[in-house]
């Protein structure tokens, strides 16, 4: 019973950390374009997929750390490139309808998807810090086991989660991103060039999906696949809706109850790793019956 | 000379062909699909068709909803599936016959709209979008999962669910559950287009525009949202029925993200808002990614002797895919209304002399 | 300018006629407050309105009127207060069940059903309950959509979509889809905002005319446009802040001094 107790709080903490990072790229364009965007498991994909591609070309002496890292970080520039461009193409022109950039984003989705599938094939390509760093033991913290990557995914996402936040509060960059959430017009008004903030937002967006396609990855499944982008994409809009769409804090304190609802089951339940990707939907659409808009979300009552 | 003698026909026979009503247009249409079987074009491409009039119901649903109530549903395999599986639980434990196994699943799927419609009011825009598509997904992995698989099948579902005309031999059998479901595409369609070009559809469209405005008229929105979420899981729900029958399978992948979207391209290729457009959609989806580019195209390459790379399995959905998303881009109205608006800017054009012989005159709807 | 002077009293005079000495309450608006946040914007407001009464609230930019109108129409229910819509208290119903006792609305910003005919837009207030029970025997819904379109001079746009017609009109529109319920109580938000002279004057004389058509009915009117409104109205009321700050006939409130300091910044200094 302790020991349960003590891995759902190590376990589940240290997951929550991941996914908060995971919803954070969701919940970021959301709030500032007001894209609703299917494709984030995609990027999320992509993102492990470059990290293996990336790695096998070798930069720095393949196989060190010093390469995973250069090549977990090249990973997500390219990444925030490509969704950049994909952005001003095929995201731009619909913008203002709901129901046409969902659409688009599916079928981003599933381009993506199927280009995978014939690049790679339908292989599982190891993704994995490498075999000989210290990251790949194991420490054991209170009788439970963790891998040491597993807490460097954690550190590292609530890093990168605090440099974001940084970014939005302090730079001029995070200024515009506040002015256009609140009132696009106005802040067109004021000279801010939108298109070229919401391409660099979605890059933004895509980075920190690839950071957490890479992390998560490499510290618990350890394999790429073509399919892999839909339980990250569930789980991020179920932690970004319990949340509130659009909100930082939201997809933080999202990420925590999600994490640990989730490890909850894990260890409680008999047989719950199969059904532990439910565990989020459910948690999300009981609290969306409670609080329509998410727990943070933006309320409007009666727009005039 | 020639040329204006050309130009002359070409504008009689464009006033010949344009002058006929939308109305008759998809009494034609259906027409032509009566003759289908008579081709014969042999049993592959009769269950193509049969597929493509099952999507086209479910497609259709889904417009109801979205198109015109503004409700988006990124979740419309949840109906279908319920559909599917109430056939397949009724035939495993009762072994109720398919007359009663298919109202039943249809009302249990109205029904699952029904009740789900409740919660889905109280949100709005992308979080009912988003909210819609996590029902499936809980669903998919419920029957899945091991403990229920005594109920539900687990990942195999059911299988061997009784055909329509198990008396009749193969060819025949296709071609009478062809016209069956025809037939339940043309009533449904035709349902689904009066309920919304009703005065209750106006109402719905109301909705769609501005949900405030409408209250403020005296308009109970919850109830007509309700109704709308009842109709469309009602239609969606006799789809995935009759998928399960003609697959004669009711599985897992039936709850899967892939059949939820699957109504979203095809209405988006058609014209979201129509109700005819999703027809036209789904058959361009079933002839071009099941015929021309499953058979056609490795047929022509053979006859050259080349052979097609295996990928390219893969790479039909990713073209019909790109095609879709070039579509919302550049048409954003969907095909089957760039056509009407098309045809009818053509009309406007045209000089009333130039019209020729007016013989559909009567078919004509007076214009205000 | 004399003779529109003279066209407006003769009205006052004849609606007191109509309605003779024996006024009942339709609404009775005790103490409500709203606030928003820090903010104040509804202060502690009470009044009634009689039955056929036409009645015009006034005040400058952020008075609180629109909140006002949401609070009486129950899209926003009051922090406290009571609203008594023909001795029954109304506050927390929702909004279309209110529109169905009698109490219609329009809006300051238009609000079209974009993808409809014009026709159509009135026919959706003739769908609900209330407007439905309203329409006359042996009359279809279109015909009377078409008519009420007809009150408010819209006849020729009827079949339109609403999304090409300019905003004088959908204007008018929102006054058909207010009327098409047959309310006992109308609130007018703003209907001159954004016209121009002459749109105002036809929707005077159309707001006079259905006022003298149906003598029972009541309808209050926000503006901040004041010569439009003071010809038209036999009360006015004078909101500040959240607060009510005068009541009277237009010529009592030209005349206070405390609704012309509001009104102008400060009091007058006569040269």
């Amino acid at each position: 019973m302790l020991n349960d107790l003590i891995e759902i709080f190590l376990l589940g903490g240290l997951q929550s950390g991941m996914y908060s990072l995971l919803a954070l790229g969701f919940t970021l364009i959301y709030g500032i374009s007001g894209v609703v965007n299917l494709a984030h498991g995609s990027f999320y994909m992509l993102g492990a997929y470059m990290f293996v591609t990336l790695g096998a070309i070798g930069f720095l002496g393949a196989g060190t750390m010093l390469n995973a890292v250069f090549v977990l970080v090249l990973a997500a520039i390219v990444v925030g490139i490509i969704a950049s461009m994909i952005y001003r193409v095929t995201i731009h022109p619909v913008l203002g309808d709901e129901v046409a950039i969902m659409v688009a984003t599916v079928c981003i989705a599933l381009i993506m998807q199927q280009f995978v599938i014939i690049f790679y094939g339908v292989t599982f390509p190891r993704v994995a810090w490498p075999e000989d760093s210290i990251l790949m033991n194991t420490a054991n913290i209170l009788g439970v086991t963790i891998e040491y990557s597993y807490i460097a995914a954690f550190v590292v996402s609530l890093a990168l989660f605090g440099t974001l936040m940084l970014i939005i509060t302090k730079t001029k960059m995070g200024k515009a991103m506040r002015a256009v959430s609140q009132d696009v017009e106005a802040a067109m008004l004021m000279g801010i060039n939108t298109e070229r903030l919401y391409m660099l937002t979605m890059g933004l967006s895509a980075m920190l999906a690839t950071f957490a396609g890479i992390l998560i990855t490499s510290s618990t499944t350890k394999s790429a696949g073509a399919w892999m982008w839909l339980q990250p994409l569930a789980l991020s809009f179920a932690i970004v809706i319990l949340g509130g769409l659009g909100s930082i804090k939201g997809s933080l304190i999202g990420g925590f109850i999600l994490g640990y609802a989730e490890q909850t089951v894990k260890t409680t339940v008999p047989e719950g790793g199969a059904i532990v990707g439910v565990v989020p939907l459910i948690v999300m659409v009981l609290v969306l019956l409670l609080r329509p808009k998410g727990l943070f979300g933006k309320r409007v009552e009666l727009e005039e | 000379m020639v040329r204006s003698y050309f130009r002359r026909a070409y504008s009689s026979f464009t006033a010949h062909v344009f002058d006929i009503p939308p109305r008759f247009m998809a009494f034609l249409f259906f027409l032509l699909l009566l003759t289908v079987p008579a081709m014969q074009l042999g049993s592959y491409v009769l269950r193509l068709l049969i597929m493509a009039n099952i999507f086209a119901i479910f497609a259709v649903s889904w417009d109801l909803l979205v198109g015109r109530t503004g409700q988006i549903s990124l979740g419309h395999a949840l109906f279908f599936g319920i559909g599917g599986y109430t056939s397949g639980l009724l035939f495993q434990f009762f072994a109720l016959p398919i007359w009663v196994t298919i109202p039943a699943a249809v009302a249990i799927g109205a029904l699952a709209g029904f009740l789900i419609g409740f919660p889905c009011l109280r949100v709005k825009g992308p979080y009912l979008a988003l909210i819609t598509m996590a029902f499936p997904l809980i669903l998919s992995n419920l029957v899945k999962w091991s403990p229920l698989e005594p109920i539900f099948g687990g990942e195999l579902g059911f299988r061997s669910l009784p055909p329509f005309f198990p008396f009749l031999p193969f060819t025949q059998a296709i071609m009478a559950e062809y016209y069956l479901i025809l037939l339940l595409l043309f009533v449904s369609s035709i349902v689904i287009y009066k309920i919304a070009n009703s005065k209750t559809g106006i109402v719905f469209v109301s909705i769609l525009d501005d949900e405030v405005a409408s209250k403020a008229c005296g308009i109970n929105v919850t109830r007509y949202k309700i109704f709308a979420f009842t109709i469309s899981s009602f239609f969606a729900s006799l789809a995935g029925c009759l998928q399960a029958h003609i697959l004669k399978l009711a599985n897992p992948p039936m709850f899967s993200l892939d059949i939820s979207f699957l109504p979203v391209i095809l209405t988006f290729l058609g014209g979201i808002g129509t109700i005819y457009g999703p027809i036209v959609g789904s058959y361009i989806y079933v002839i071009l990614d099941r015929y021309i580019m499953s058979i056609l195209l490795p047929k022509a390459f053979e006859s050259v002797g080349w052979t097609l790379p295996r990928e390219f399995d893969f790479a039909k959905l990713l073209i019909f895919t790109l095609i879709v998303l070039v579509l919302i881009i550049k048409w954003p109205r969907g095909l089957a209304r760039f056509a009407t608006d098309e045809l009818q800017n053509l009309e406007e054009a045209r000089d009333l002399d130039e019209r020729g012989p007016r013989i559909w005159k009567r078919y004509k709807k007076t214009k205000h | 300018m004399n003779e529109d002077l003279e066209f407006g009293r003769d009205t006052r005079k004849l609606n007191t006629e109509v309605k003779g000495g024996s006024a009942m309450q339709v609404l009775e608006v005790e103490n409500i407050t709203k606030s928003f946040g820090g903010l104040k914007a509804v202060d502690n407001v009470s009044f009634h309105i009689d039955e056929g009464e036409l009645v015009g609230i006034i005040g400058p930019n952020g008075a609180g009127k629109t909140t006002l109108f949401n609070l009486l129409s129950c899209f926003l229910s009051p922090d406290s207060g009571t609203i008594k819509f023909k001795g029954e208290n109304i506050i927390g119903m929702a909004p279309h069940k209110v529109v169905n006792l009698g109490i219609a609305r329009t809006f300051q910003v238009v609000r079209p059903f974009r993808h409809l005919p014009v026709i159509a837009n009135v026919m959706v207030a003739l769908k609900s309950p209330r407007g439905a029970k309203k329409i006359e025997w042996l009359k279809t819904m279109e015909r009377k959509a078409a008519d009420l379109l007809e009150d408010v001079g819209l006849s020729e746009l009827m079949l339109e979509p609403a999304e090409n017609v300019g905003h004088g009109d959908l204007k008018r529109l929102e006054i058909a889809k207010a009327l098409a319920t047959e309310p006992d109580v109308l609130l007018l938000d703003e209907p001159f905002g954004g016209l121009n002279p002459l749109e105002v004057d036809f929707l005077t004389k159309s707001i006079l005319r259905m006022h003298l058509d149906e003598p029972r009915r009541s309808i209050i009117i926000v503006e901040h446009k004041l010569y439009a409104l003071m010809k038209l109205v036999k009360e006015v009321k004078v909101l500040h802040r959240g607060k009510k700050i005068a009541e009277g006939t237009p010529e009592e409130i030209a005349n206070n001094k405390k609704v012309v300091e509001v009104y102008m910044g400060g009091p007058i200094k006569h040269a």
